[in-house]
C-alpha cells in the first residue's frame, strides 16, 4: 500500500515538473485557429469532412515549418471543438474558442442553424469567422466579422432558373421542397420567384412541400407528374433526394431532374444508385474531370482518406486557405491577439480574386463571396460530371 | 482500514461547517483565482486559468493533468480545507446570529452572497458566463418538468413545445419593442426601457406557454399515463410545424438579432424565483394533492381533492415556467428556430429530471447541473462523450431507479442552519 502511494506520489511530481517546464523552455507564439465542426450529431460526416480537412492543411503549414508573418515563422495549432450540430452548444464552444483559447479566426459552424448564432458571438467579440457552409444570409448579414466561403441561395435559385429555361428552352416547371427546414425552403422560393420572372405567372405548375423525416411522397409526386411540368427541381438533401427521386421515376416521371449544392455529397448516388443518372444540380466544384489545384486537392484527400471529398471538404478547405492568406498578409504578429483579429478581418475584407479549389473569389462589403457556381451532371456510371460553369 | 479511517478524520471537519462556511470558503477560492489566479496558473505551466475546474484542458493535453489538478487543489481546496479546520466556529456563530433573523430575510442575504461569488467566478471567463447561464436556465426547465413528472407522476412530453411557445412570444415583445431588426422594422421604444420590459416578455411568454398547455391538458386529462405521453408529444410537433408554417416568425429559418437582455444576474434572479415559486408549489395544499392524485387519483377523487381542477393548475403551472426558461433562453443565443425545440432537446430535459431524481427540487437542480458540467467537461471526448453519460444513465437507472436525489423536500431552514457545536 504505502509503496503504491509512494510510487503514484512519484509519477504525479514526475509528470508536474515535465509539465511545469514549459514556462522554462520559454512560450513562442503560436497562431491557433479554431474549428467548430458538427462531429457528433445529425450531420456527423460534415463533421468528420471539417475535421479531416483541416488536418491535411494543418499538414502542409507544418511540413513549411509554420506560417509566415512578414518574414518570421509562427507555429499554427488547430482548435478543433464539437458542437453536436446544436445552436447552444455552438454558442459554447465558439466563446470558449475565442475567450480561453484565444484563436485568431474561427471556421465553421457549418450549417446555418449553428452558424448564425455563433456568428453572432464571433461578431460581438470581435473575432473574425468563416463559415464555409452556411448559406443562409443572416449569417453575415450586418456582421463585419463574419464570412462565408459559399455563394447564397439568392444566387444559387436563379441560376438554376436561368439554365433550365436557357439550356434546354423549359417553361414549367415542378418543385417539391421540405417546408420545415430552412435551406430547401429558401432556395425555393427564390427558384420559383426567378422561375415566374422568366416565364411568366403560374408558370411553376405544381409547387409542392413536405415535412422533414416524411419518407413517403406519392401524393405530391403524382400531382407533379400530372401537372405537365417538363422539369423538376429538388433542393433537398441526399438522404431525401434518394427517396424523392426513386418514387418520381416508378411513378413515371421521365424528365429530367435538377438538384441543389446538397446533392453534392458522395452518398447520393451510393443511396440513390441508377435512378439519378442523368440528372443536374448545382454545386460548388466537380469532382470528376477536375484540373489544376482541384484535381491536386482532390487527389490527395482521396489518398489520405480513401474517398472523394465533398463540397464541405472543398470549401474548408478554401476556408482556410482564405484565413491563411489574411494572416499572412499580417505586417507583424504582435501577439496581441485583439488587435491582430482586427487585422486578419480588414485583410480578409480586402481579399480579391483567390483562386481556391471551387474557383476563384472576392468578398463583397457583407463578407459573402463572389463566386461561380458549377452545374454537374451524373453521368451514366454515376460520377459528377462537370457540365457548365455559370458566374454572377 | 487504516486510509478509510485517515480519509474520515480529514473530512470529519467539513461536517461541523454550515452552508455559509462552504459559501465562504468558495469566495476566497474565487478571489483567489481572480487575485492571483493567471499567476499561478503560469507557474503551474498552465496556459490559461482553467474554465472548468480542469477538466477541458486535462483532456485535451493529459500532460497538463498534474498542473491542472495543482492548480484545482491550490486554488479551491485549500481554501475549502483551511475555512472548514480554522473557522467553522466563527462562522457557526455568525450563521446562528443570521439564523435568528427572519427566513426570507437571511435567504436573501445568502442568494446575495452566492451570487457575488458566482459573478467573480464567472467574471474570469465569459466562457463560464455562457455555461452558467445555460445550466441556470436547465435548472429551471427541469424543476418545471419535474412539477408534472415527478410530482404529478403523468408522462408530459411537450416541455419543448412549450418552451418554444415561451421562447417565441418573449423574443416576439422584445424584437417589435426594444430592437431594430427586419421582421418587424424599427423598435417602438427606447433601448434604455429595455431591461424593464424584458420581465414582462418573459412573463408573456410563460402565459402563452400555459394557455398552450391548456390545449393538452383539456383533452387528455380524461386519459392518463401512456396516451398523456402521446398527445403531449403531439403537441410538441404542433407547435414546431406551426412555428415553421409561420413566415411572420421567420418559419423555418428562425428568428434572430434579439437585444442582449439575458445577463447573469437576470437569469440568476429568474432561476432563484423559480426554485422558490416551485417549491413553495409543490409544498403548499395543491402540492399535496397532485402527489394524492400522482398515488391514486380514485382516492384523492374521495378525499374531495378536485383531480380535474388539480391536475390542469399544475399543468399549466409547469408550462409558465418552461416559457419563462424558454424566452431567457432565445435572449441567452439571441436566436432561435423551431429545430432547436425538438426531440433532443426534450431528451435532454428527461435525463436531468430522472438523473437527478423525481419528486425533489433538489434533484432537479443537482440533475441540471451536472448534466451540464458533465456534457461541458466531456466535450472533447466527441463521439465518446455520448457514450459516458448514456451509461452514467444506465447505471443510476439501474441502482437508483428513481434518481439520484429522489423524493427529498427542499427545506431551506435545515440547509442554512448553523452546525452544532462539536
Amino acid at each position: 500500500m504505502k509503496k503504491l502511494s509512494l510510487i503514484l506520489t512519484a509519477i504525479f511530481f514526475a509528470l508536474f515538473v515535465l509539465s511545469t517546464s514549459g514556462w522554462c523552455w520559454g512560450k513562442k507564439k503560436t497562431i491557433k485557429i479554431g474549428i467548430n465542426a458538427p462531429i457528433t450529431g445529425d450531420i456527423p460526416k460534415v463533421g468528420e469532412n471539417t475535421k479531416n480537412t483541416a488536418k491535411m492543411w494543418l499538414e502542409d503549414i507544418e511540413k513549411a515549418g509554420g506560417i509566415e508573418i512578414a518574414g518570421e515563422k509562427y507555429p499554427v495549432e488547430i482548435i478543433v471543438e464539437d458542437n453536436e450540430a446544436q445552436a447552444e452548444s455552438a454558442v459554447k464552444t465558439n466563446t470558449k474558442m475565442i475567450t480561453e483559447d484565444e484563436v485568431i479566426i474561427v471556421i465553421g459552424p457549418q450549417s446555418s442553424k449553428q452558424a448564425i448564432p455563433a456568428g453572432g458571438v464571433a461578431n460581438s467579440y470581435a473575432t473574425p469567422m468563416i463559415s464555409p457552409w452556411s448559406t443562409n444570409p443572416d449569417t453575415t448579414k450586418d456582421r463585419p466579422y463574419v464570412f462565408r466561403g459559399c455563394f447564397l441561395d439568392p444566387f444559387q435559385g436563379p441560376m438554376l432558373a436561368n439554365f433550365a429555361k436557357n439550356e434546354f428552352g423549359y417553361t414549367k416547371a415542378a418543385v417539391l421542397y421540405d417546408v420545415a427546414s430552412d435551406y430547401p425552403k429558401g432556395l425555393a422560393e427564390y427558384f420559383k420567384q426567378s422561375w415566374e420572372k422568366n416565364n411568366g405567372e403560374g408558370s411553376v405548375v405544381s409547387y409542392e412541400s413536405f415535412t422533414t423525416k416524411d419518407a413517403d411522397f406519392s401524393s405530391q409526386l403524382t400531382k407533379i407528374v400530372n401537372s405537365g411540368a417538363e422539369v423538376l427541381f429538388v433542393p433537398q438533401y441526399y438522404n431525401e433526394v434518394a427517396l424523392i427521386v426513386k418514387q418520381a421515376r416508378e411513378l413515371g416521371w421521365k424528365k429530367p431532374i435538377l438538384g441543389s449544392d446538397s446533392w453534392g455529397s458522395s452518398e447520393t448516388i451510393t443511396l440513390c444508385g441508377s435512378d439519378c443518372y442523368g440528372a443536374f444540380f448545382s454545386t460548388h466544384y466537380a469532382a470528376a474531370g477536375a484540373e489544376g489545384i482541384t484535381k491536386e486537392f482532390i487527389d490527395r484527400y482521396k489518398e489520405k482518406y480513401g474517398y472523394v471529398p465533398d463540397d464541405v471538404c472543398a470549401l474548408t478547405w478554401d476556408s482556410l486557405k482564405l484565413a491563411q492568406n489574411a494572416i499572412e498578409s499580417l505586417t507583424e504578429f504582435s501577439g496581441d491577439i485583439k488587435k491582430d483579429r482586427v487585422k486578419v478581418k480588414n485583410n480578409l475584407a480586402k481579399i480579391k480574386n483567390f483562386e481556391g479549389v471551387t474557383g476563384n473569389m472576392s468578398f463583397t462589403s457583407d463578407g459573402d463571396p463572389v463566386k461561380c457556381a458549377v452545374i454537374v451532371k451524373i453521368s451514366d456510371t454515376g460520377e459528377f460530371r462537370f457540365y457548365k460553369s455559370v458566374c454572377p | 482500514m487504516k486510509p478509510i479511517i485517515r480519509f474520515k478524520k480529514f473530512f470529519r471537519f467539513f461536517s461541523a461547517m454550515p452552508a455559509l462556511g462552504w459559501l465562504f470558503g468558495f469566495l476566497t477560492a474565487v478571489i483567489i483565482e481572480y487575485l492571483i489566479g493567471d499567476n499561478i496558473a503560469w507557474m503551474l505551466g498552465l496556459p490559461k486559468i482553467p474554465a472548468l475546474f480542469g477538466f477541458l484542458i486535462m483532456l485535451k493535453k493529459p500532460l497538463l493533468i498534474p498542473g491542472a489538478s495543482a492548480y484545482i487543489i491550490i486554488v479551491y481546496l485549500l481554501p475549502l480545507t483551511l475555512t472548514a479546520r480554522f473557522c467553522s466556529g466563527t462562522i457557526n456563530k455568525i450563521a446562528a446570529k443570521l439564523y435568528k433573523l427572519p427566513t426570507p430575510v437571511y435567504t436573501v442575504l445568502y442568494l446575495i452572497f452566492l451570487y457575488i461569488i458566482i459573478d467573480i467566478w464567472a467574471g474570469i471567463s465569459d466562457y463560464r458566463i455562457v455555461t452558467i447561464k445555460l445550466t441556470f436556465i436547465a435548472i429551471i426547465l427541469t424543476l418545471s418538468l419535474n412539477v408534472i413528472n415527478g410530482y404529478m407522476g403523468e408522462f408530459s412530453c411537450s416541455h419543448t413545445g412549450f418552451m418554444a411557445l415561451g421562447a417565441y412570444t418573449a423574443s416576439t415583445v422584445t424584437l417589435i419593442l426594444c430592437a431594430n431588426d427586419k421582421l418587424f422594422g424599427e423598435a417602438l421604444l427606447p433601448s434604455y426601457l429595455a431591461p424593464f420590459l424584458f420581465p414582462i416578455a418573459l412573463i408573456a411568454g410563460g402565459i402563452i406557454a400555459a394557455i398552450g398547455s391548456l390545449l393538452v391538458a383539456i383533452p387528455s386529462f380524461r386519459t392518463r399515463g401512456d396516451y398523456l405521453a402521446i398527445i403531449s408529444l403531439a403537441f410538441m410537433f404542433i407547435v414546431k410545424s406551426l412555428i415553421e408554417n409561420l413566415e411572420v416568425l421567420g418559419g423555418a429559418r428562425g428568428m434572430g438579432s434579439q437585444p442582449h437582455l439575458a445577463n447573469l444576474p437576470t437569469v440568476f434572479i429568474w432561476t432563484a424565483l423559480s426554485i422558490w415559486i416551485i417549491n413553495n408549489f409543490v409544498t403548499s395544499i395543491i402540492g399535496k394533492a397532485t402527489n394524492a392524485v400522482r398515488d391514486n387519483e380514485t382516492a384523492a377523487n374521495a378525499m374531495t381533492v378536485n383531480t380535474r381542477k388539480t391536475k390542469i393548475v399544475t399543468f399549466m403551472f409547469a408550462a409558465f415556467w418552461a416559457g419563462i426558461a424558454g424566452g431567457l433562453f432565445a435572449h441567452v443565443l439571441c436566436y432561435v428556430n423551431p429545430g432547436t425545440f425538438g426531440i433532443k432537446k426534450l431528451a435532454e430535459i428527461f435525463t436531468m429530471v430522472y438523473f437527478g431524481g423525481l419528486n425533489s427540487v433538489v434533484g432537479s437542480i443537482i440533475g441540471a447541473i451536472s448534466f451540464n458540467l458533465a456534457s461541458e467537461a466531456l466535450r472533447p471526448l466527441e463521439l465518446f462523450k455520448w457514450i459516458i453519460i448514456p451509461v452514467i444513465m444506465i447505471l443510476i437507472m439501474i441502482y437508483k431507479p428513481t434518481g439520484l436525489v429522489a423524493f427529498k423536500e427542499f427545506n431551506i431552514k435545515k440547509i442554512l442552519a448553523p452546525k452544532g457545536d462539536k
